[in-house]
């Protein structure tokens, strides 16, 4: 008997080598130690085991059990391994490149928007929201421009038909609908439907009636900002815009106001930027905004009353900073979405 | 406006160079566009000099070694030299060292092939004195050795293009810019006298000649002032003036019409000289058009009026359309002898609809319509006297004829100097304040509170605020100083459309979509072609600017699908765009204006690859654009969702999907766009695309979210099979379900439901097709037994059996 468990043993050794699979093994398990096993049937032959002999054969048998479950162990541990290879495959060769499309890309012109609200939310302005086609009143009267200012005209500006009809766009009296020509609506209506102190910008699509060229487009975005409260000066308006200048384009940035003529502000300035970040355009001042101090005229439009309020408003385009700080010559890249193009402003 | 520095420098002393003048006028507040010197700029250290002697070079055939006299305070110089057109004994300009010619070349002592040249002679180029670079510039008549050449080439000016802004039409003239620049520079303003001229009381009576002017329209000519010169001469104006008018672009004609427009670009009146001869009846009446008059304007064109428009007429005719521009007929001739002299004020309403509305603009109309100084009309009368008198002889005769009177212009401002401070922000002092409003002509009376009293010229002073701006601007706009940023904390957030966008954006960008930026405005075809009901949508312009952008977007996929044929043409690989902006669509007969995210992908153009991946299918557009509504608080998938089963879209018969409830505020489309269409686009490939509009206003900002707790005890599922018509949308078989189970299960609820194969073909009759469905079991207070769940099964399955046609597939 002592033979026979060795040779059990020895057989199991010599067969796991082949046993390749899950089935095979559970076949090469049946074959020692199932009801029929070579095993099983040494341990049936326990009974016609002498009595004082039992302990000693006991004893072999579990030694073969021990052996040959450590076969068994051993081979399964061989099976998963081959089983882990086979399902990893070869290893892959890091260097190939990704099959997947490449990364999503953000326009410059709305990552130039979201970093100048980031900004002015740094310092309190929120952004406001209106709508593209507006009234003549809220893009016009409201903002005190006079009845036969050019800028009403049907040269500069684009009108709907006179029977239009918008339900989301609300007229003050029967005035013509057209496509607002700056975001300043955005700040009347935003005056009408609250009390200061406000502080907002509005970033928005604009149009003027121009023809294309490489500085100009029928259609431009714009950013503009208000701050109404009790005591608001000119030189608040000159700390808002240093700060945000120099945000924008790095330290050192400086900004001059040059006197200017605008319906809805007085004063009003235009806003020259220097700057050493931007080597092309040297030291020279570049004209960058229009601002000013909201016309006691555009608070009376609106109900506030000029003798407790004061505030100031500013504007600029996202498409002209856009090409100042990206160094972009024609706005026309804006708006053709060469991938070459979108792909260097990730 | 155009603006001469010579003209400038006859009411101002200037000793400023340009550039120093032209930045003044920008911190002034008037920018100045352009400069363009004329003739030889200023320089410094280039004086005349005469060649006394000329050597050959030693080292070099073609240089002469000159020996050259500068006057006593130089002395001689030793000057290596080019040229070939001069002698010994010619005067020419040199440059000593130290001088800087135009274009920036300094001139420095320095050895030329090994002699020492102590500084250049010049040609005229090289001074800037014309074009002739050939050999240097022969002086003329000998002029004094060492002499500046500036005092012998005098000819030079300087040419502003100046931007004035509508608010100042008092700088319309160089009087005006002169006195801007008197007040910045704190210098005296010298402007002509016409004292010279005899009192209108003194001069002769000449009705025979001219018999009065009369207004038959006051409102638009509220001041009309007509004075007869008899005798003149026509012939060029001197050379000074000729000189002045073309550095400003200006053609002379005659001394008569160029002292109009002398005068006009001197103290900013237009006015004009009627030939006496053509008056006829020798009245002038300013009266409104008749309807489908006529008149041949000066450029000589036949122009019809309206009877809206003021006219300058005589018994018969119209002479000139008033304030805008003389008639041909009554024009100043070279035989003409006599002299009407017009200098009146019109209504600038009037002039601008005129100007308007015959598409005829003058550097009179342009004043006119911006607003004179009705003041200035007696002074630009005598001027004008004085100057045609002076130029063309003649003389001037009485009386003077006036209809109107000045409007009254009389106008203070009540101010304090405390009030400026306090809108400024920053300390400036009475003085300050008081002498900035002074040095502008305005008087300053009172202690603390402040009554100024506002020239007759600026219009544009009403207000205290109006004032601050110019106490500003003469402090100096650029020296406003800085402060720290004061933060208001208003506890308003971001608009909710902008929130939107942005978290649109980033989840399409996180899809590896690029964001492209396309013209809100697009062309008819574009838009008809779309689809029918579309191109009945009133999306049109009054008036727009050319044929491919006459209509509001409808949506962004077209502006996209454009992005897309771009890049494919060019070969750049990328095949996946998105947009969002705004659009139009008519709804329920109005047009509302939308909140939109679109994109699109195509499947061809990507570069091959050594790995293929599956292209994205309508299934991953249908997900898209339910993730972008539910950004928008919106799940599409409870609205109605129509197949798309006819070719009048740009969207595939049979593979995309419409969702589109008007009472919410949202649409929505998705899924395979027509072959046939993108084809004729010159797109290749399937474009699979996705788009979600919502009104802005039904954006409201995120709710804050609740937690809802949930069950801790396993679940149970169940299965089912269910051949159903083909027709019957799995959405329907869902919702179906659902209700029955809600029936059907008590004390416990079923929680999911979902499609997990769909099966058409063997085994399943024709026309009709399987949905197997997964239900899950869950009671949120205990672990469900076998035999509830089994009961519940049962009585779904024979309640589908009851109240549907679904047939239940074992």
């Amino acid at each position: 008997m002592e033979e026979e468990l060795k040779q059990i043993v020895a057989s199991a050794q010599d067969k796991a080598a082949s046993v390749s699979s899950r089935a095979a093994f559970e076949a090469f398990k049946a074959e020692i130690t199932g009801p029929n096993g070579s095993l099983t049937h040494v341990m049936k032959g326990m009974g016609q085991v002498a009595k004082e002999d039992r302990p000693k054969f006991g004893k072999l048998i579990n030694e073969a059990k021990q052996s040959v479950q450590a076969v068994y162990e051993a081979t399964l541990e061989t099976i998963e391994a081959a089983e882990i290879a086979e399902r990893l495959g070869p290893p892959i060769d890091p260097s190939l490149p990704s099959p997947d499309a490449g990364r999503g890309t953000v326009h410059p012109l709305t990552q130039i928007r979201e970093e100048i609200s980031r900004i002015f939310k740094q310092i309190g302005f929120t952004v406001a929201e209106g709508t593209e086609v507006e009234t003549e009143y809220y893009c016009f009267d409201a903002l005190n421009t006079p009845k036969d200012h050019p800028a009403r005209d049907l040269q500069d500006t684009f009108y709907l038909p006179d029977d239009a009809d918008f339900a989301n766009v609300s007229k003050n009296t029967d005035e013509r609908y057209l496509l607002r020509t700056h975001t300043s609506s955005v700040q009347i209506r935003t005056m009408l439907k609250g009390e200061p102190p406000i502080r907002i910008i509005s970033p928005g699509r604009c149009f003027r009636r121009d023809t294309v060229d490489a500085t100009h487009s029928a259609n431009f975005h714009q950013v503009e900002g208000l701050y109404v409260d009790k005591n608001v000066t000119v030189r608040d308006l000159k700390a808002i815009l240093d700060y945000f200048f120099e945000q924008l384009l790095g330290k050192g940035t400086t900004t001059r106001f040059r006197p200017h003529f605008f319906p809805y502000t007085e004063p009003s300035f235009e806003v020259d930027f220097s700057s050493k970040h931007l080597a092309k355009l040297g030291s020279d001042w570049v004209e960058i905004a229009g601002c000013g101090m909201v016309d006691p005229e555009v608070f009376a439009s609106v109900g506030y009353d000029p003798e407790v309020y004061s505030g100031f408003a500013f504007g600029m385009g996202i498409e002209r900073i856009a090409m100042i700080v990206y160094g972009i010559d024609d706005i026309r890249y804006f708006y053709q979405n060469d991938h070459r193009f979108l792909r260097q402003f990730v | 406006m155009k603006l001469s520095l010579n003209w400038l420098k006859r009411y101002i002393d200037l000793p400023e160079s340009a550039q120093e003048i032209a930045d003044s006028l920008t911190l002034l507040g008037f920018e100045v566009d352009d400069i363009e010197t004329t003739g030889v700029p200023q320089l410094d250290h280039v004086v005349v000099g005469e060649v006394l002697e000329r050597e050959p070079h030693p080292n070099a055939d073609k240089l002469g070694v000159c020996r050259v006299a500068l006057g006593d305070a130089v002395g001689e110089k030793s000057i290596v030299c080019g040229a070939s057109n001069y002698k010994v004994g010619d005067r020419v300009p040199v440059a000593l060292p130290g001088a800087e010619l135009p274009g920036g070349f300094k001139i420095k002592r320095s050895k030329l092939r090994g002699v020492e040249s102590d500084g250049m002679m010049c040609s005229g180029k090289e001074i800037g004195a014309g074009e002739d670079a050939a050999g240097l510039l022969i002086l003329e008549g000998r002029p004094e050795l060492g002499t500046p050449i500036n005092e012998v080439l005098t000819d030079s000016d300087t040419a502003y293009n100046l931007e004035v802004t509508p608010n100042r039409p008092d700088c319309l003239s160089h009087i005006g810019i002169a006195r801007e620049l008197a007040a910045w520079y704190e210098r005296d303003l010298a402007i002509p006298s016409v004292e010279n001229l005899p009192a209108p009381s003194d001069r002769s009576s000449d009705q025979d000649l001219f018999e009065g002017a009369s207004v038959a329209c006051p409102d638009d000519c509220p001041l009309y002032r007509a004075t007869v010169i008899k005798g003149v001469t026509i012939g060029p104006s001197p050379a000074w003036m000729q000189a002045l008018l073309s550095s400003i672009g200006l053609r002379p004609i005659n001394n008569v019409v160029d002292v109009t427009n002398f005068v006009l670009h001197e103290c900013g009146n237009p006015l004009h000289a009627f030939d006496a001869r053509d008056i006829e009846g020798k009245r002038i009446t300013v009266r409104n058009a008749n309807d489908g008059e006529t008149i041949t304007t000066l450029d000589g064109e036949e122009r019809e009026l309206a009877s809206r428009m003021a006219v300058i007429a005589d018994e018969k005719k119209a002479l000139a359309v008033a304030g805008v521009m003389g008639g041909a007929n009554s024009e100043v001739k070279d035989d003409t002898v006599d002299l009407v002299l017009e200098v009146a004020y019109f209504n600038p309403t009037t002039i601008r609809w005129v100007s308007k509305t015959l598409g005829l603009s003058s550097d009179s109309s342009y004043r006119f319509e911006r607003g004179v100084d009705p003041v200035s009309l007696r002074f630009a009368t005598d001027r004008a006297v004085q100057l045609i008198l002076e130029t063309a002889g003649g003389e001037v005769r009485g009386p003077e004829f006036v209809a109107g009177s000045e409007p009254n212009w009389n106008r203070t401002v009540a101010l304090s100097p405390d009030w400026i401070r306090a809108k400024a922000g920053f300390e400036i002092s009475d003085e300050q304040i008081r002498s900035s409003l002074e040095r502008l002509n305005m008087t300053v009376s009172g202690d603390s509170d402040w009554t100024v009293s506002i020239p007759s010229y600026r219009g544009d002073l009403e207000r205290p605020i109006d004032l601050l701006e110019e106490v500003l601007r003469i402090y100096g706009t650029d020296k406003i100083p800085s402060g720290s940023v004061v933060a208001t904390a208003t506890g308003a957030n971001d608009h909710p459309v902008t929130e939107y966008a942005r978290q649109a954006t980033q989840y399409l960008v996180g899809q590896h979509f690029s964001e492209v930026v396309n013209y809100t405005l697009r062309s008819s075809d574009e838009q008809n072609g779309w689809s029918e009901s579309v191109a009945a949508m009133p999306l049109g312009l009054k008036n727009p600017i050319s044929e491919d952008q006459t209509q509001l977007r409808h949506s962004l996929l077209p502006g996209i699908l454009e992005a897309l044929r771009l890049n494919q043409s060019r070969k750049t690989g990328a095949t996946r765009y998105f947009e969002t902006g705004r659009v139009f669509r008519e709804v329920n007969g109005k047009v509302v204006e939308l909140i939109s995210v679109a994109f699109a992908e195509c499947v061809f153009g990507r570069p091959r690859s050594w790995k293929e991946r599956a292209p994205d299918d309508f299934y991953q557009a249908k997900h898209r654009t339910e993730v972008l509504a539910q950004f928008a608080g919106m799940d599409i998938g409870r609205f109605g969702m129509t197949q798309i089963e006819d070719d009048a879209t740009a969207w595939q018969a049979g593979q995309a999907a419409i969702v589109d409830d008007p009472r919410a505020g949202i649409s929505a489309e998705f899924g395979l766009l027509n072959l046939t269409r993108m084809n004729a686009m010159d797109i290749d490939g399937d474009v699979m695309a996705g788009s979600f509009c919502i009104l802005p206003e039904r954006l409201r900002a995120a709710k804050r979210v609740r937690f809802q707790p949930f069950s801790l005890f396993p679940p149970s599922s169940k299965d089912l099979a269910l051949v159903v018509a083909q027709s019957e949308p799995a959405s329907q078989v869902i919702r179906t379900v659902e209700k029955i189970a809600s029936k059907a299960t008590k004390g416990f609820e079923m929680e999911s439901i979902h499609v997990f194969d769909v099966y058409e073909g063997e085994g399943v009759p024709e026309g009709r097709k399987s949905l197997a469905v997964s239900m899950l079991f869950r009671s949120r207070e205990r672990t469900l037994k076998d035999k509830e769940v089994n009961k519940a099964f049962d009585s779904i399955q024979s309640a589908i059996r009851e109240k549907t046609d679904y047939e239940i597939r074992d």
